[in-house]
């Protein structure tokens, strides 16, 4: 008999007041008799719309089944034969856009906890299972790929899965990507993307960190070196600024910057090597799950006071909901409807040798409305004339969206862009240029973990297609 | 890793060393950089160029100590290896077509300016070199500046070697002297080149100068290296590192450096307490 109740069993988790002083994963996971009477929500409806809503098409009412079985290795397999990062994505996923917006039973009450359900599975394997990976049989076929975030390690998994010889190239010293740098460890612990990738070397795949593709090597020097297909997943890198003024004083960050500093650097910690702002008043712009997570950073770097400055309103907010619901709680200060106008500084008119001349120490914000619906039928920002006013803060993190990195682009004959900036490329991944593929937020810009993971699996499928011909 | 197959004391806070890095010396050009960390949860400084040997796969590093990680550098021996080295990364200085240059460099920014020295000696440019250095003490280079010049300006703050002055004072006697350059690159501290514009600005010759702000990634990923040139905001790392010295605001650049002044200050204290201890 399923389990009738019409709530979601609630994710364990750090009380708010604790974990806004931590930088711990602040979602515990569910136990086995909460996953067990979580699974047990499921219909396994024999359409299973939730799995169309998954991008990599996760077959979701199977593992769910064996959960309610108790065979968890089992649910695994399953989760494993569509995704090479479930204990990833159980945790970043968007779900309630994507599978669970699907789910029967959320028509009436919420529907089925399938991300959490997902994490459950994943970690009790990682817990559980034995070190032995199989390692696939050679088929002779050598293939690159650009960059180690969401995208590259899914193509390079489903290749070395099949038996290519996997390169991955890596810009940074660590290989993770954007589950490295931008995801912070409270949401994300670095020991899972450290496993994921420990799992793709033992399955033979070689990671070559510190090698910029499109300055270290080109892709056409790849060829040359005897890769018969590159993948570039190499993410959306250049981060936006508002063109305001006052976005050069000291204190104002790109939220990659911010992060990078705190997550890849570990400025976090109480006795880092790299400096990052710590304290006082933090102001993050933007709403999507980037702004969530430097605004819950500043939190735990001990800053009194955190506002999100967003211009539209709660319900367009485009984070994950549960990001948005943890930040709340948290204490974090969202100042919806705003936007900036001018960061302010410090300038002392007597002494230009002030130290504290150029930091930060406030921010003009100006009061919006909606208006009308744009193309994408989100409701449009109006400014209120005359409704300026300051905001007391210290430090600024721009959150608002980044752009393709050209490096790769100024350096490959032949390879097309949109005006945006992201590759071009059609429904298999395949771009201008023979054998070179690419996805993620390279070809999308700016967009989630899961569809970046989709994409690398399209073009896999398509790479093996192409050299097995 | 990266070994270090040659380290010099260049004086009592500058230091080369020769690092084993194949593929970046493949690629390398005068005006590029390098990303390194000494250590696992070592800090990324970004470093200019100052030699590579293709054939040995090598690149040649200049620092001064005055941080943390350059402490912590210097300590390292030939045999001992660095935690990581990534590049070349950067735009390479543009020297094709030029006849007739003025190099100005200031203190270990020679160490970036002889690159460049050189290639243009090398490509048939006539190079007349200006080298600045506070004192005798912390003169370097000054037989590879020779080598590779028409004429060399040797200039020190107190007048203990070469000439008293500085390096504006010896670039204005050169064109007042009647010698028309095509271009300045001048390279060395902010305020050196702030100043070298000035007074280029007044004669109208081209200076391109090279900027070394704070950075994380090198690669355009953090913004963390922005400067105005123009109006514009540019990222050094990607659209630089050097631009038209004529529009950069150097104050503001100046400012931004000294972002974690009583960071880094703190953190190289201790960290020369911490070598003292193993002493």
């Amino acid at each position: 008999m399923p389990n009738m109740s019409l709530t979601k069993n609630p994710m364990p988790s750090q009380a708010p007041d604790v974990r806004n002083k931590n930088f711990q994963e602040v979602a515990l996971g569910y136990t086995e008799e909460i996953a067990l009477d979580e699974a047990a929500r499921c219909l396994n409806c024999k359409n299973s719309p939730c799995v169309s809503g998954c991008p990599v098409n996760v077959h979701i009412p199977d593992f769910i089944k064996k959960i309610v079985e108790k065979d968890y290795e089992g649910a695994y397999q399953v989760i494993a034969e569509s995704s090479t990062l479930p204990a990833v994505c159980g945790r970043v996923c968007p779900q309630e856009t994507q599978c669970e917006s699907k789910c029967v039973r959320g028509i009436k009450g919420d529907p089925v906890g399938i991300g959490r359900l997902e994490r459950f599975v994943a970690d009790r394997h990682n817990e559980l299972a034995n070190a032995e990976v199989k390692i696939p049989a050679s088929n002779g076929h050598r293939v690159a790929i650009v960059g180690s975030g969401p995208s590259g390690l899914t193509c390079a998994g489903d290749l070395a899965r099949l038996g290519y010889k996997v390169t991955v190239f890596e810009a940074l010293h660590t290989a993770g990507g954007v589950l490295v740098y931008g995801i912070p460890e409270f949401r994300l612990p670095k020991a899972i993307v450290a496993r994921e990738v420990e799992l793709l070397k033992k399955m033979g795949v070689d990671i070559e960190t510190n090698i910029i593709i499109g300055k270290t090597l080109t892709i056409d020097e790849l060829f040359e070196k005897g890769f018969e297909a590159v993948f570039i997943g190499s993410g959306a890198g250049l981060p936006n600024f508002m063109n305001i003024p006052g976005e050069s004083l000291k204190g104002v960050y790109s939220a990659n910057e911010y992060l990078t500093r705190s997550n890849l650097m570990k400025a976090f910690r109480d006795d880092p090597d790299t400096p990052i702002m710590k304290g006082g008043k933090v102001a993050v712009v933007g709403g999507g799950n980037v702004a969530m997570d430097a605004a819950r950073t500043a939190l735990r770097l001990g800053a009194d006071k955190v506002y999100i400055v967003y211009r539209r309103s709660m319900e367009e907010l485009p984070a994950r909901k549960e990001e948005v619901e943890h930040a709340i709680e948290e204490g974090i200060d969202f100042q919806l409807l705003r936007n900036p106008v001018e960061i302010l500084g410090y300038k002392n008119p007597d002494d230009p040798r002030d130290p504290k001349n150029g930091f930060v120490t406030g921010m003009r914000v100006q009061k919006m409305e909606l208006g009308e619906p744009d193309a994408k039928g989100r409701r449009r920002p109006v400014p209120i004339e005359g409704s300026e006013y300051e905001l007391e803060v210290d430090a600024v993190v721009m959150a608002i969206g980044t752009s393709p990195n050209p490096l790769i682009k100024n350096t490959t004959e032949g390879l097309e862009v949109n005006p945006r900036g992201g590759i071009i490329v059609n429904e298999d991944g395949l771009s201008s240029r023979e054998n070179v593929y690419a996805g993620g937020d390279a070809v999308t810009g700016a967009a989630t973990v899961i569809s970046a993971m989709g994409a690398g699996k399209t073009a896999a499928a398509a790479i093996d297609k192409a050299l097995k011909g | 890793m990266y070994e270090i197959i040659n380290k010099q004391s260049l004086n009592p806070t500058v230091t080369l060393m020769e690092i084993m890095a194949p593929l970046v010396a493949a690629k390398a050009e005068p005006g590029q950089f390098i990303i390194l960390r000494v250590d696992e949860n070592g800090e990324r400084i970004p470093l200019t160029i100052a030699d590579y040997d293709r054939e040995k796969g090598t690149i040649t590093i200049i620092f001064q100590i005055v941080g943390a990680t350059t402490e912590k550098l210097n300590h390292l021996e030939v045999g001992d290896h660095l935690q990581d080295f990534a590049g070349p990364l950067g735009k390479p200085t543009e020297t094709e077509g030029l006849k007739k240059v003025a190099v100005v460099g200031g203190g270990v920014g020679c160490a970036i300016a002889y690159p460049v020295a050189k290639k243009l000696h090398e490509l048939g440019c006539e190079v007349h070199s200006v080298v600045g250095f506070r004192n005798k003490d912390l003169v370097i280079l000054e037989d590879e500046f020779k080598g590779v010049s028409d004429k060399l300006c040797m200039m020190t703050d107190d007048g203990s070697y070469g000439e008293k002055g500085l390096v504006t004072n010896a670039l204005k006697s050169l064109i007042d002297a009647g010698n028309l350059y095509d271009e300045v690159i001048a390279i060395g501290p902010v305020i050196m080149m702030k100043f070298v514009c000035q007074l280029t600005k007044e004669y109208g010759i081209k200076t391109v100068v090279s900027m070394n702000p704070i950075m994380i990634d090198g690669t355009g990923m953090c913004g963390g290296c922005r400067l105005t040139v123009g109006g514009e905001t540019k990222f050094a790392c990607v659209d630089g590192p050097d631009f038209d010295g004529h529009l950069v605001d150097f104050d503001e650049a100046m400012s931004r450096g000294a972002m974690y002044r009583d960071f880094e200050r703190h953190a190289y204290e201790e960290t020369c307490n911490l070598f003292k201890k193993g002493e």
